[in-house]
This record gives C-alpha cells, sequence and structure tokens, in this order.
C-alpha cells in the first residue's frame, strides 16, 4: 500500500472516531477534485458548488459506516454522480433524448482536421461555450461514463462500479459518448479558426 | 491465419469503442494496419483524441471563499 493510502486510511479510521482535524484534512485533500468533476457533470459554478456541499455532507454523515472496501474517492465520485443523476432527471432536460436511437456512427470520409488545439481551452470562453454546449446535449447517464473513465481516468471496472452497470454497458455506453461528443465537435471546429 | 479486411467505418468505430485499451486480437491488428496507411482514419482517431482532451483540460478552481463556506457548512475550520 503506497505512503498516501495508508495515510488516508489513518485519517478515515479518525474521522470515524470523531476527530475533526481528521475530517477537514480529508474534507480539503478532495473538495478540488469532486468540485471540479461537479462542475463537469453540471456545467454550472453554482450547481457545482452545492453538489459539492452535499457531498461532504454525506460524508461526513456516513464516515462511520465506511468500510474501507473501495477507495473513499470511489466513494466520493459516486455521491457527486447519483447527487447529478437526481437533478438531471428533476429537470426533466433530455428524458425524450437517448443516444440508442441516435445516428452516431463514424461514416465521414474524407474526415477534415480541426483548426483549434486542446491547449488554447484554459483562455478561451468561445471554446468553452461549445464544449459546454456539446456535453450538455449528453444525457448525463452517458455523461457521467465518459467523465468518469476519460476525463478522470479511472478504469472500466472502477467506473462500471460507480454508476453500477456491467463492464459491457459500461464500454458500450463510453462508445456512444465519444462518437456523439466528437461529433458534435466536429461539426463546430471543421471550419472554424478559433 | 485467414486475413480480416476491415473498412474506415468499422476502424472509426472500433476507435470510439477501445481507445486506451492496448489490444492484440487479429481484428485489432488489422485495425492497426488499417490505420496506420488510411490518412482519414487517422483524422478521425485524432479528433476522439482531442475531443478527450478538450474536455480534461477544461477544469474549474474552488475559490478560497467556497472553500471556506464549505468548512462552515460541515462544522469544520482552517484550525481543525
Amino acid at each position: 500500500m503506497s505512503s498516501n493510502l495508508t495515510e488516508e486510511k489513518k485519517l478515515i479510521e479518525d474521522a470515524q472516531k470523531g476527530s475533526k482535524p481528521a475530517l477537514a484534512k480529508l474534507v480539503k485533500t478532495y473538495e478540488q477534485t469532486v468540485y471540479n468533476f461537479a462542475f463537469k457533470i453540471c456545467r454550472n459554478k453554482d450547481k457545482a458548488e452545492h453538489t459539492m456541499q452535499e457531498t461532504f455532507l454525506s460524508m461526513v454523515k456516513s464516515i462511520s459506516q465506511f468500510s474501507g472496501k473501495s477507495k473513499l474517492s470511489t466513494w466520493l465520485y459516486t455521491v457527486v454522480s447519483n447527487h447529478c443523476l437526481m437533478l438531471a432527471r428533476s429537470n426533466n432536460k433530455h428524458s425524450a433524448f437517448s443516444l440508442d436511437d441516435e445516428e452516431f456512427g463514424a461514416n465521414e470520409v474524407p474526415v477534415s482536421d480541426w483548426k483549434v488545439k486542446p491547449e488554447k481551452v484554459t483562455e478561451n470562453n468561445e471554446l468553452k461555450k461549445v464544449l459546454d454546449e456539446a456535453i450538455e446535449k449528453l444525457p448525463a447517464d452517458y455523461r457521467i461514463v465518459f467523465l468518469l473513465r476519460d476525463v478522470e481516468g479511472l478504469s472500466t471496472d472502477e467506473t462500471a462500479e460507480i454508476v453500477e452497470l456491467s463492464v459491457p454497458a459500461v464500454k458500450s455506453r463510453l462508445h456512444r459518448a465519444r462518437a456523439f461528443l466528437r461529433n458534435q465537435l466536429n461539426e463546430k471546429f471543421q471550419y472554424e479558426r478559433t | 491465419m485467414k486475413e480480416h479486411k476491415v473498412d474506415c467505418k468499422e476502424v472509426m468505430n472500433h476507435i470510439c469503442e477501445n481507445l486506451g485499451e492496448d489490444l492484440d486480437s487479429p481484428r485489432c491488428v488489422s485495425i492497426k494496419e488499417h490505420l496506420n496507411s488510411c490518412e482519414s482514419c487517422q483524422k478521425y482517431f485524432k479528433s476522439v483524441d482531442t475531443t478527450i482532451t478538450f474536455y480534461k483540460e477544461y477544469n474549474v478552481t474552488l475559490s478560497n471563499d467556497a472553500h471556506i463556506k464549505l468548512l462552515n457548512v460541515l462544522g469544520l475550520s482552517e484550525e481543525d
């Protein structure tokens, strides 16, 4: 076990015994990750902040029951995902839309080069808007799989555990999400110079 | 071994299915061979890879105000 995981295990044990400094250390360790992940799902800073608060409230409330079978980060990703899914379902925004019905396949030949580069993201608000609009069209359950597996870099097994799907189901959603997002961005980036 | 011929659409779908996985089945070998020689599929591969990189690079930073607010909500403080 790495020293970081050993240190985290000790912090969790101390937090389970009621140590506030241990809880605060755990919160500080994961707040940026949780906030960033929540934003990537919600695409809204206020909602991301609210989700982060709800996630850590849940952690503080349930830390005594945390068994340590999975990593704390996996557990936090699960809480964020469930919270965002609940929000998305209550908004009912994408209920009629399913990628199962979508023609998302790749049959564009020849394929054009894109005129934008990823390193421009941080300073380009127009580019951010395009990325937000594209991913907001993706149903939340597909979005979460894409973000966990490709953006956060979790394994397919970990992603399957978090979203409570089989590994083949995760792979299928990931495939569709990648193709969908790529096609959305391709419409914008094929000819534009950003 | 029977040769497995692949077309661009199959390769593009394979890219979306298996990006990031190191596979060496006969089908994957055929896919890689096609990819090495097909400019269109190389561009498609690059665009899928770039799509992922865009979303990886687009991050937000938690403000100090939001951090303090979180600790308050949880009944914790900087001194804890």
